[in-house]
């Protein structure tokens, strides 16, 4: 017998290049099934210009200040919430359900690239339709950004807890069809907070609402819109600092208790 | 047992699917399947490709295997045999690394698959017990996202030839029927040929013709000096593939060793169809009468054997059905299932 079949042929791929196969390999499923699509594509797309029409057409009268920083809040909590959030959780719990992880793992990849590649097709789609609502709310009448940091971390901000909770709740999620109940308190505290957040006066101990999961989305929104982040707030801090608390606490505690709980296995 | 066959003349065909084109090329080897040793066979570790000593898992207070020992060399196919919940999952999640054990020791190729998974699994083809597909996608698209998940090397087209999968090459994994899905998951494990092959039930739900076509690329894998370890409820499957067999019941490993070491280690019996009320002379084994046939277990075939047949003989019995066996693997099984 000869040397070639006694030693296995090793092509050392990259984690890097499994991870971007994976990766590619489920955005073409999210794009092969209709559902998904529909669902995580084009929905949140339409509900995000219909808020912006909605709440710009003020009888023809312009519109308050207050009503962009709603508009940029509700569109920053459905991409959030319904397009990572929900996609991620369904996603991971459907691989997991059949397997799929399971089987990539005896693959040699690790086991956070794995986690990677299935999230990242769904991020990728949030990030390019929070691009898309640009040119779109500028069409509107949408003003430039008074403060775009605060924008940027609401945007990276949320996209750091939606895709936390999401791991954290395939934890309690058995099926790919439970996760539409498992994850409706979540998407509907996203949405609820952060909009409420982006238009309740960010003074005195209102602020603290911003601790809220999903809160402080809406408040960044507002600051990234109207300004006034880093003036005084609380005791005297920066009265963006419980929303920039928020936005980092509750990613870590949904990554905690991920990291705890998580199954590679099929829930019974 | 395919292993043995293949070396039994000191020669093997060489260049077969695994390594090198079928070329048919008959070579000097040397012998892949090492001699059989008993069930206490202890061997310097370079010579094991698993190593297990008191392996326990537990479940919350249920303790699912209660402290086996496992030894598989380097190049056999070894055979986990048992009932539903008799641990054989649970202890291949282990070997893989995919589950945690509460207590023992075990290497795998070397290596602890608790803390070295990274080095372990790109060595090691996993066959799951079920599922592990992504059904949306088509079978050779799954082939070419294993090619570029897998470290080792391969090529779709000839796993889809080997394992007959060419014309359904196109067909969403989910549409494949449940034979078609168990030889793209075999294809799958054994991606590259790797070192360690762990196939759990690798042909549950195959018709027979499939069935053997799966032995056979399994014997393939020993013959390019592969270790096989595999789970099944089919005793044929065991006798027909396996060096070496362990036999697990509730959590424990009942008996373990080659098949003839096992059946040798059992009592054998004789029977005969003897009406009437009897006179036996003594026997050392066991002996059941139940007015029509005589059954007898002994440990002394050939003694007890000797003595009935004088007995016979001096009284003028005629023995037109006498039947002597040694115990047979399902003998064995189905001793364990009852007894314990």
């Amino acid at each position: 017998m000869t040397s070639a079949t006694t030693t296995p042929t090793t092509t050392g791929t990259s984690t890097g290049s499994k991870v971007l196969a994976l990766a590619m390999s489920e955005t073409r499923l999210m794009l092969r099934n209709r559902t998904v699509a529909v669902s995580a594509l084009f929905i949140p797309l339409v509900m995000g210009a219909f808020f912006a029409y909605s709440f710009t057409s003020n009888g023809g009268e312009d519109p308050s200040p207050f009503v962009f920083a709603l508009v940029v809040a509700s569109q920053l909590a459905i991409v959030v919430g319904m397009t990572v959030y929900v996609t991620t959780t369904i996603t991971v719990v459907a691989r997991r359900h059949t397997r799929v992880l399971k089987r990539m793992r005896t693959s040699g990849i690790s086991d956070t690239g794995l986690l990677a590649a299935t999230i990242a097709p769904t991020v990728v789609v949030g990030l390019l339709q929070l691009v898309l609502f640009v040119p779109f709310n500028a069409y509107m009448g949408v003003p430039v950004p008074a403060d775009p940091l605060a924008l940027a971390l609401a945007a990276l901000g949320g996209l750091a807890l939606s895709v936390t909770a999401a791991l954290a709740t395939t934890v309690v999620t058995a099926t790919p069809e439970r996760a539409q109940i498992t994850t409706l308190p979540l998407v509907f505290l996203i949405l609820g907070a952060s909009i409420a957040l982006a238009v309740i006066p960010a003074d005195g101990w209102w602020q603290l609402l911003a601790l809220v999961p999903g809160a402080a989305i809406g408040e960044l929104a507002g600051y990234g819109l109207l300004g006034g982040a880093w003036g005084a707030g609380v005791a005297g801090l920066p009265a963006v600092l419980p929303a920039l608390v928020a936005l980092v606490v509750w990613p870590v505690v949904f990554g905690v208790l991920a990291k705890r709980s998580f199954r590679w296995d099929p829930r019974n | 047992m395919g292993g043995q066959d293949a070396v039994s003349a000191g020669s093997v065909i060489a260049g077969h699917y695994w390594g090198l084109p079928r070329a048919g090329r008959v070579v000097p080897m040397t012998q892949t399947t090492a001699p059989m040793a008993g069930p206490g066979l202890d061997r310097a570790d370079g010579d094991l490709a698993i190593r297990v000593r008191d392996l326990r898992v537990s479940y919350g207070d249920f303790e699912a295997v209660r402290g086996i020992d496992l030894q598989v060399r380097r190049g056999e196919i070894f055979a986990l045999l048992g009932t539903n919940g008799a641990g054989k999952t649970t202890t291949l999640e282990v070997l893989e690394g995919f589950g945690r054990r509460s207590g023992g020791e075990v290497s795998v190729l070397g290596l602890d698959p608790a803390t070295d998974t990274a080095a372990l699994r790109p060595r090691m083809g996993v066959q799951l017990q079920e599922g592990g597909f992504v059904e949306e996608l088509t079978v050779l698209e799954s082939l070419q996202l294993w090619q570029r998940m897998v470290d080792r090397r391969d090529e779709p087209q000839r796993l889809l030839e080997r394992f007959e999968l060419t014309t359904r090459r196109d067909v969403a994994v989910g549409k494949l029927s449940g034979g078609e899905k168990r030889r793209l998951d075999l294809a799958m494990a054994v991606w590259g040929s790797p070192e360690l092959a762990v196939l759990d039930e690798p042909t549950t739900g195959l018709d027979p013709e499939s069935r053997r076509r799966t032995w056979d690329a399994i014997q393939e894998l020993q013959e390019a000096g592969r270790t096989v370890v595999l789970t099944t409820h089919y005793l044929e499957e065991a006798e027909a593939l396996a060096d070496r067999i362990a036999i697990m019941h509730e959590g424990r490993i009942a008996v373990s060793g080659s098949l003839s070491e096992i059946v040798a280690a059992q009592p054998a019996g004789f029977s005969a169809t003897l009406p009437g009320p009897l006179d036996l002379p003594p026997l050392r084994g066991r002996a059941e009468h139940d007015g029509e046939t005589l059954r007898v277990r002994t440990d002394d075939l050939q003694g007890d054997l000797t003595t009935f047949l004088t007995w016979a003989a001096d009284r003028g019995v005629r023995l037109p059905d006498l039947r002597a066996a040694p115990a047979s693997l399902a003998d064995i099984y189905h001793g364990i299932r009852t007894e314990q």
